[in-house]
Parts: structure tokens; sequence; C-alpha cells
């Protein structure tokens, strides 16, 4: 039943302005969860939307379990209703004037089934949400967080090919969504569905995806699992978007494979990881995440003395605004006390593995 | 919603400088619960009056006009449909008050007969009102017809359109003998003919100028529709004609009944249509009978009283199931992003869709217009044959100088404008007043007034003719037969609607603009001036004009109540017509549309803000 989704050079350009999806590739494996992170209007939910057949691409080719659902190319334009693909909308999209099972058994109604196998799969699906004590309610009557899983167990009753989450979470407060967050992981893994979805939400797509794809642009970027795209950003935008907040510009002075030296503007060397290979002496970016810049002293390379130019104290955890290497660096450090005060000087060391050089835009 | 106690408001300008001072002691008064530090530092002397006294003054004064201008004709006609006394003859002394006569009434075979018509009339034109506005809504906003936004914009024009006028179109084009479309069927060799003077015809005039009050409910609840919900259908595995018709349409579904209901009860008042093609083939509808028992010799006004009532009563139920399912199920959505119309890529279809839409416009804009011009403007509305239509000596001015050559029509036009302009002054300050204290007051009996001043949505126009009449027609002092009743009757009748645009423009003004005008140590009136109408006042302009043109088209009520010396355009128009001359009818018929499109057309451009949709389906509540 969970089938492979694979995307190939898929583009989508409206009337105006540029594409809004922009030669995206890739590949879900069955029973795969991916999601598509990225700040709005980067093309993840037009791309979500072209793999359901509610946008028509312009170009590309989406294929499920090796059918081929979109190719413009080809003439291919298969529609939403014989995709069997389930989606959960962002506004839920649960039908108010219906019941909870109504809503649940309104997908079924189209496939044939005897009544007695749907009255099953719709109380199979009610269980897997915990709404089955809810099922003769109206949906009107349900508080946010219990139409969303209306609206999941919808989607996932008539055990489709793939499943297709837009923003599901984006509408419900923050405490919810935590606790929905996790259930929704679970849930998905339970029914096996390969599962593609969109957010824009990075805590939520570290704790639900296996994969990343963050997009900006209409472009993606970068995808892989959540370790890599935290540890090994593959260029300045994901970096940036994932929370290194430390920019400095930098000069590379030497490259040995995936590491080399840069210098810095004070005339500090330091060395950093760089997935690209730029030519000696291009300009460059340095890319640190506040947690990844340690203080205190420590031994190895890239041992640095800093000022400490404000702090910023936030209860559990103090970022402190370092003056060094000839810029500015942001420094977390856990705890509860604030342990060095404006003005003084720190040591400050920075993991080679954890610190980024990518090529400055021109 | 309000939060002060507020006792006092009306239109500024029609009060005297006394007035505004009183006004602003009591806004002041009212402060010593609510202290300012203008009072701390400057203590007024006290009023004599105290802001509850002056809030239940004020509240009084207003049930008292309502109840002058809704109650007391009320009751008048219920009494009236309690006896078979005629007020003229006999007085109020002797009116031998008793159940009985409603009882006869209602056994009258003539009287189930037009009420039955009545229903027949209403129901068929109200199921071909929804056939063709919720088609019509659904290819505008729903798909890629082409010229959506013109054929929306076209589609409203037989609003405005006063009923009679529509009558008088049709009947020139489809009277089974002279009828224009059978003149034009004969000359090609065609035998059929068209026959509008039946029931048959009634319903499609109904049908086809009522469609745009569905297509308006309709149109709009579609647009406001989460596309997500009809997209998760899709997702499901449904079809497009399955999504429409489980998911789509059910949605809408209040919004098509209540739409239903209101253009049923609007029909169920009017008297221009069946008056024009009802009458020559005797089809009595309760409308037309009710004139007609009050027109005979001696008249029969405790039997007219008894109809409307009847008339009143069906009405008034239909309101209430209106307002039940309009406040009943009304499907709230979360929304997450602002919403994409969805449309259907129609494909070749949509050049079929854009024909029908075509058709409609041009039997419902064009080919009335066109009969009106050929019958005004020929010199013999008798026409041998389809090439005679386009003999040019054949049209001339002849009939409008025939019209107005006739003393009477210059008079009814001049009465017309008074009645007109003095409706909208009176109705205009005491729907403000009114929408003001209900909607901005914590004023006492405000629910009271605000019940009173709805009460004559379920009353048509013809309903309050007969009750002004009963009301008046008995008391000497001459008020009866004066132009001034025909406006009162008009400020009574329209009262629902004027409250309604203004009460939605000063929703608008947020409550906070009037405090701050507090906090600076203005008082009530002195606010109202000074905030309150300058930004209320594109939403007065409307309501004002809206009430002007409304009275220039009102059939119902006026022909209860003119006389020799107020006859107004209306009644003028509908006598000529039953006159037999169809030509200077025509020519009049122009007359009055060109002064309404010349009123109207002024009015947007006064007002840019103002709410074309309050002022359309205001329009087409008057018959």
């Amino acid at each position: 039943m969970s089938a492979e989704l694979a995307i190939r050079n898929l583009e989508k350009s409206f009337n105006t302005g540029k594409p809004a999806v922009d030669g995206v590739s890739f590949t879900i494996a069955p029973g795969e969860i991916v999601v598509l992170l990225g700040p709005s209007g980067c093309g993840k939910t037009t791309t979500l939307r072209c793999v359901a057949g509610l946008e028509h691409p312009t170009a590309g080719e989406i294929s499920l379990d090796g059918d081929l659902v979109s190719a413009p190319a080809k003439g291919i334009l298969t529609p939403p209703r014989a995709r069997n693909i389930g989606m959960v909308f962002q506004s839920y999209a649960v039908w108010p004037h219906m019941t909870v099972r109504q809503n649940v058994t309104y997908p079924l109604r189209t496939r044939g089934m005897t009544r007695a196998a749907m009255d099953a799969a719709v109380a199979e699906a009610l269980d897997l949400v915990d709404l089955a004590i809810y099922a003769d309610r109206p949906v009107t009557q349900l508080s946010g967080g219990q139409m969303q899983r209306v609206a999941l167990a919808r989607s996932m009753v008539y055990a489709p090919r793939l499943l297709l989450l837009d923003e599901p979470l984006s509408n419900l407060d923050a405490q919810l969504r935590l606790r929905l967050r996790d259930d929704l992981r679970r849930i998905i893994k339970r029914t096996g569905l390969t599962a593609l979805y969109v957010t824009h939400d990075q805590q939520e797509a570290v704790v639900l995806g296996d994969r990343i794809g963050v997009m900006q642009g209409g472009k993606l970027r970068q995808m892989a699992t959540p370790a890599e795209i935290y540890n090994r950003p593959a260029d300045q935008f994901v970096a940036e978007f994932t929370g290194a907040s430390s920019m400095l510009p930098c000069r590379l002075a030497r490259r040995d494979g995936e590491f080399g030296t840069v210098e810095m503007a004070d005339g500090s060397t330091v060395e950093a990881w760089m997935p690209a290979a730029p030519a000696i002496g291009t300009a460059m970016v340095l890319a640190i995440r506040p947690e990844n810049a340690l203080l205190g002293a420590a031994g190895g390379s890239n041992h640095f003395t800093a000022k400490v130019h404000a702090l910023r104290y936030q209860g559990t955890q103090t970022i402190y605004e370092l003056d060094a290497l000839g810029g500015r660096i942001e420094a977390l450090e856990l705890g509860t006390a604030a342990r060095h005060p404006q003005g003084s000087e720190v040591s400050l060391t920075l993991p080679p593995a954890l610190t980024w050089a990518y090529a400055a835009a021109v | 919603m309000d939060t002060e106690a507020f006792p006092v408001s009306t239109n500024i300008i029609q009060f005297p400088q006394t007035w505004l001072a009183t006004a602003t002691q009591a806004g002041h008064d009212r402060a010593t619960r609510h202290p300012r530090p203008e009072d701390v530092h400057h203590p007024m002397p006290t009023p004599a009056t105290s802001p509850r006294l002056f809030s239940r003054a004020w509240s009084g004064l207003l049930l008292l006009i309502l109840t002058f201008l809704i109650v007391y004709p009320t009751g008048m006609l219920l009494l009236g449909a309690l006896t078979d006394a005629n007020p003229v003859v006999d007085g109020f002394a002797n009116m031998r008050l008793s159940l009985d006569n409603f009882a006869t009434v209602l056994a009258n075979p003539t009287v189930h007969a037009a009420l039955a018509n009545s229903l027949l009339a209403c129901a068929g034109g109200t199921a071909l009102a929804v056939i063709i506005g919720l088609f019509f809504a659904w290819i505008v906003v729903r798909t890629d017809t082409p010229f959506g936004g013109f054929i929306a914009a076209i589609g409203m024009l037989p609003l405005f359109v006063p009923p009679l006028v529509a009558g008088v179109a049709w009947a020139i084009l489809g009277s089974p003998k002279t009828g224009l479309l059978n003149t034009v069927l004969a000359s090609m060799g065609i035998g059929f003919r068209f026959d509008l003077y039946t029931l048959s015809g009634i319903i499609f005039v109904f049908g086809m100028y009522y469609a745009p009050y569905i297509y308006m409910f309709t149109a709009s609840a579609l647009r406001n529709m989460d596309p997500s919900l009809e997209e998760a259908a899709e997702i499901s595995g449904a079809s497009a004609f399955r999504t429409m018709f489980t998911i789509t349409f059910p949605l809408i579904l209040p919004a098509i009944v209540s739409g239903m209901l209101l253009s049923f009860i609007v029909m169920l008042g009017i008297y221009g249509v069946p008056a024009t093609l009802g009458a020559p083939a005797n089809i009595p509808v309760l409308t037309t009978y009710i004139f007609q028992l009050t027109s005979w010799s001696p008249p029969r006004y405790g039997t007219a009283a008894s109809v409307a009532m009847i008339l009143m009563l069906v009405t008034g139920a239909l309101v209430v199931i209106q307002q039940k399912v309009l406040s009943g199920r009304s499907y709230v959505t979360v929304a997450g992003k602002a919403f994409r119309p969805r449309t259907l890529r129609l494909g070749p279809w949509r050049w079929f869709t854009l024909a029908l839409a075509v058709i409609y416009l041009f039997v419902v804009v064009v080919l009335p217009t066109v009969a009106l011009l050929i019958a005004a403007f020929r010199k013999f509305l008798y026409i041998r044959n389809f090439d005679a239509l386009f003999d040019a000596k054949q049209y001339s001015w002849l009939h409008f100088d025939r019209l107005f050559s006739n003393p009477a029509t210059v008079d009814s036009i001049i009465n017309t404008m008074q009645v007109g302009i003095a409706t909208a002054l009176i109705g205009g300050v005491l729907a403000f007043a009114v929408g003001y204290t209900v909607a901005r007051t914590q004023a006492p009996w405000r629910r009271a007034i605000d019940v009173i001043a709805t009460v004559p949505v379920a009353i048509p126009g013809l309903v309050i003719g007969v009750a002004y009449l009963w009301a008046w027609i008995g008391l000497p002092g001459g008020f009866y037969g004066t132009i001034w009743i025909l406006a009162l009757a008009f400020v009574a009748r329209f009262l629902p609607d004027t409250v309604k645009v203004l009460t939605s423009s000063l929703m608008q003004i947020h409550r906070e603009l009037e405090e701050a005008a507090w906090l600076c140590g203005r008082g009530t009136l002195s606010t109202i001036a000074t905030i309150t109408l300058p930004l209320a006042r594109p939403g007065v302009i409307a309501a004002m004009t809206l009430l002007f043109v409304l009275s220039i088209r009102e059939l119902g009520s006026s022909l209860f109540l003119y006389s020799s010396q107020t006859m107004v355009m209306a009644v003028h128009l509908l006598s000529y017509y039953e006159g037999g001359n169809f030509s200077v009818t025509a020519a009049f018929s122009l007359v009055q549309m060109v002064l309404l499109a010349v009123l109207i057309g002024l009015t947007s451009l006064a007002t840019r803000r103002a709410t074309p949709m309050d002022a359309a389906s205001g329009l087409g509540r008057a018959g």
C-alpha cells in the first residue's frame, strides 16, 4: 500500500513573477516521512499541491510507485480523486455539515466497499486518532485539535498510497502543537504510510521527519536527515535558517579536503568545515550556531580570546554577544547563572567540525 | 456590545442650539459615574434632569413615534379585519367588532383562489429564481466563464427595475394578440404564440427579475467558502459532480434557503406584476384582490383589511422562518490563509455558459428595454410585419408630448419628488436615531424599539397602505389625502431597510473613536455631530438616497393613500396602463427609469464607500 514518491525536476510557474517551484527533485522511500521546511513563499506548499494534483505543474514529472501522475510534457495529469492520496489541510477542511463519522466515511463511499467493511475501517481510523467516543458528534462541536485528528483519520481511512500534510499544526495553540507533533509521528509510523509534510517550524520538522528538505525561493537547498541538516548544512541559507546566528566575513587561506583554514578580518585564522571547494583567496562567510561556540578553556585548535560585549539573560540560558575574530559572535551557555559579566574577557573555542565556511554571495 | 449608558442620540442637524446645550449637560451629568479631569476643575451646575430621566424621555419619544407610525396603523388594520363597517360612512363608533367578519372572509372561495394563485406564483417564481440565480452564482464565482465580472454587474440590473415597469414591458412583449414577440413570430411564419397574461407569465417575470436576489445570497456564500473543503472531497476520491452535490451545495444551503424565503416574501407583496399580467386574464392574487375590494362601490374596506391580514400573517411566518434559517446553521470554518478563489476550468464549455448568461441578460435587460423604446417612440404600436419595425417614419416623440401635455403627469412627478424628499429626510433622521439608540446606547426599552422598527419587514407595502387607510380615513383633520400620509407610510414601510444600512455603517465606526471624544470633554450630541456623523456620512447619504429611490418606485401602499391632489408617478403610470394606452405607459416607464438611473448614478458617485449590496437588497423589496 505505501508507495514510493519520486519527483523529478518539478517546475511550477504562476502567471506572474518567478517560478514558485524551480527544478525540485527528490524521492521518498515507502514508509518514510519527509518534511519540506522553509520560510513562507519558498514553494513548499506548491510542491505539495502539485503532488496532490490540486496544482498543475508547468514541467517535470511526479510518479507514485512508478506510475506517472503528473507529467505535463507527456500530457499526463491524473486528477486528485484518482491518485489515491490522503491529505490533511492547514484549515483541516473537515466538512461542517457532517458528523465525525460522516466525515471519515465520506472517502470510502466512492470505493465500492460493503457497509460492514466501511464501518470497520472507520472504527479503526477513529481508534487510531483516539476519537472513537466522538464519532457521532457534529464536527462543529469539536476543538481545533480534535478537528485536526478528524482530518487525519479521514485522510488515512482508505489506506492511501501517500499522506500529504500541509502545515497541519499551524492553527493550534503552542501547547497542543507540542503534544500533537509527537502523536502525529507515532500515528503515521504505526500505519506505515509514506508521508510528505510541509511546515515552516524547524522543531516540528526535526521531530517529525525522517529526512528534512529545506526549500528557499522555489529551490530545494538540501535534503538530509535532521542531524545532517543541523550538523552539516549544505549552504549559508540552510545554516542561517536552522539557527546559525553569527556570520563573519573571511577569506580562504588553505584547503585540506572537507576542511580548510580561513583568515578573519583581524588576521587570526580559523579551521572550518566547508562543503564546497572554492579557490584559495575566495571571500567567504564563517557561520556559527550559538550552541557550538563554546566558552571557557578547552584544548585543541580554534582557541581564541573574546570580550563580552553584551549578554541576554534568558533564565535557563544566557546568550553572550562576543567581540572576537574582528566581528561579533553569539555564544550560548546553559545554566541559570550568567558567569561572565559584560566587558570581561573569556576564552572561546570553535570546534572545526561545527564551524562552517561558505563562499560569500557575490 | 455596549458598555456605557448613553441617553441621547439624534441627527444634530435637526436640532437647534438649545438641544445641544441640554444634551451636553446630560453628557456631563453622566460623567459623574465616570469622572473626567475637566469635571473636577470646572464643576458645572447640576442640570435639572437626571440622565436616567433623560434617557427614559428619549426612549419614550422614540417609542411614541414608532407607535404612531407602525403600531397604531397595524392595530387599526386588525380592528378593520374584525368589522364589516365602513369607517368613512359609519365612523369608528359603530364598528360592531366580531370574529365572524374575519371568518366569513376566510371562507370566501375568491380569497382561497387569490391565496392559491399568490402561493403558486411565488413558489414558481422562487423556483425559477433559484435555478437561474444559483447557476449564475456558480458560473461567476466558480468557473472561468469569460466576462464574469461584467455578467455579474449587468445581472444585478433587474433589481433596479420597478416591478410595475417590468410588468408593463412584458405585457407589451407577450400579450397574446398584439405582443411584440408574437408579431415577430407571426412574421417569421411560426405558429407558436406567447401568452404572458397567465399565471405562468407572472411566474416567468417573477423568476427572471428576482434571480439576482438568490445570486447575491449564494455568490457571497460561495466566495466565502474555504476552497480546501472541496479539495478535501476531491482528494478523498469524489468527482467534481459529487463534490458539488455532497459538499458545495449542502454548505451553502442556509444561504440558498434564506434567499428563497426572502424572494418568496418579496414576490408575495408585489402588486405591479400581477396587476399588469394577471388583470387582463382575470387572475386574482392577494395583492390585486385587496385593491379590487377597496375600489368597489361601496368600497369593502373591512374585507380588504381581512385579506391584508392574511397576507401579513403568511409574510410574517415566512420572515420568522427566514430569521431562524439565518441564525441557525452557519458554518464557521477554521481559516488558515486567505482564500484563493477556486475556479473550475470549463474548457470549451465556458463558451456555453457564457452563451446561457448572455441569453438571460438579453431576455431580462435588452428585450424589455427594446419593447419599451419601440412602444414609446412608435406612432402606432400595431406592427404589420417585421420589416415595419425598422420604418423610421413610424417613430416620433408624439407619446412623450401627449404624456407631458397632461397636467396630471407633471403634478405626479412634482408630488413624487416632494414625497421622496420628505420620506428621505424624516426616514433618515428617524432611522439614525433608532439605529444609534439600539446599537450604541444603553437606553431603556431599546429591545422594544428594535423589534417595533423591524416589524415592517413582515408587512407588504400594500398592507401598510390598507393599514394607513384604516388608521386615518375615518379621522377628521384632513391628514388622509395629503402627501404627508404617503411620506409617513413610506417611512414606516422602509424603516427596517434604512436602519439596517445605517447600523452597518455605524458598526464600522469603532466605539473607541467616540469614547476618545467623550474623554476630550465632548457630550453625546456633540460627539455624534463631530465624530459619528462625519464618519457615518456615506452610510447616511446611502440610506437617504435609498429611501428617496424606494419612495419613487413604491406602488403598493400609494394605491390606498393617494388623492386626486397627491397622485404619484407609480399610480399615474398604472392608471395609464389600465386606460389601455401602452404607448404613453411605455413613455412614462422610460421617464421613470431614466429618473431612477440618474438618481442611483449620482448616489454611487457621491458615496463611493456606500454598500451597493444593501441598496440593492432594499430596492428589491419595494413592490
